[in-house]
């Protein structure tokens, strides 16, 4: 995390972190237990489950945007955001992963299954790690930069596909919200999702900045110590 | 431990024991839910607080780089070893 001075900065943490301790009393103490086709007790995973995919798409989005503004116009602060936002796409996505098979065991009674929304969701965040991959590997230089924001387009193309792929070639995965889908039979368990969201929105919000600005300093470490060679102050 | 009806015919009766295990498709699930929800949710915060932590320390060796350089460039004597 940034130690940064800002104000603003840490009243989002004390924001994020209240919300997160109501949702969690929330979901655990108030929300009810749904059928068990749905997995029951475990079904509860659903109100974390599905903030963080709706994060991945969030961070995906900011990803896309900063890099195709990048590959236009470069800049550090674009380049930095670029960055941040497939780093934190990547744990978002993780944490989906994670949790998502630890549901289906109870509802579908297996983790895995190549269902059309699960592989094009894991298609989705190798394609963030490989984002992550090449700009921790393969340098700082202009060329990785732009081959790294044209894979952050391209890998946030592939979420509409997500989005519609079960409408489209049907699988496992339940449609419970939007097109097709009977919605959440309880206004508590309504209320526990509108919390996920605006809490993993939160979470969100304050990982892009604390890994913006960390890409930032790198930035400036970098030009710190281009300038230091050149002027012969520091040696190879 | 008190035996139901269907335990003490299943153990008077000895031609009831299994003599052989054969596979069945979706057997019964008998994995605890509550250890599925708590297993996903320490799963997650882990991944969230190792990130934190990552980003932290990470960020606490940029800085520190930074005022190496800056005193560096200021005094203009120093003789650093390039890398971060």
């Amino acid at each position: 995390m940034p130690r940064s001075k800002d104000p603003l900065f840490y009243a989002l943490l004390a924001t994020t972190t209240a919300v997160f301790v109501y949702l969690i009393g929330y979901v655990f103490l108030i929300a009810p237990v749904a059928q068990l086709q749905a997995g029951g007790l475990a079904q509860k995973i659903f109100y974390f489950h599905v903030p963080a995919a709706y994060a991945m798409y969030l961070c995906g989005t900011v990803c896309c945007v900063s890099s195709a503004m990048y590959l236009l116009n470069p800049s550090d602060i674009r380049d930095a955001v670029g960055r941040a936002a497939a780093e934190c796409a990547v744990v978002f996505g993780f944490m989906m992963l994670a949790s998502g098979p630890l549901w289906a065991k109870k509802a579908w009674g297996v983790y895995w299954t190549w269902d059309p929304r699960l592989t094009t969701t894991l298609l989705s965040v190798l394609v963030y790690v490989s984002v992550v991959v090449l700009r921790a590997f393969a340098g700082n230089g202009e060329a990785e930069r732009k081959f790294a924001s044209a894979l952050g387009v391209l890998g946030t193309i592939n979420l509409p596909i997500i989005h519609y792929s079960v409408l489209k070639w049907g699988g496992n995965h339940p449609t419970v919200i939007g097109q097709g889908g009977g919605g959440l039979r309880h206004p508590a368990m309504t209320h526990a999702l509108i919390m996920g969201f605006v809490a993993m929105t939160l979470l969100a919000a304050i990982l892009l900045w604390a890994r913006a600005r960390l890409a930032l300093s790198v930035s400036r470490v970098a030009r710190l110590e281009e300038q230091a060679i050149a002027s012969g102050q520091l040696d190879y | 431990m008190k035996q139901t009806p269907s335990d003490s015919a299943t153990l008077a009766d000895p031609s009831a024991r299994s003599t052989e295990f054969v596979p069945v498709q979706g057997g019964n699930e008998t994995t605890s839910a509550a250890s599925l929800l708590i297993t996903a949710y320490v799963v997650m915060w882990a991944l969230l607080l190792g990130f934190v932590f990552l980003s932290w320390r990470r960020q606490g060796r940029v800085e520190t780089r930074i005022a190496e350089l800056e005193k560096a460039l200021s005094t203009g004597i120093s003789k650093l070893g390039a890398g971060d």
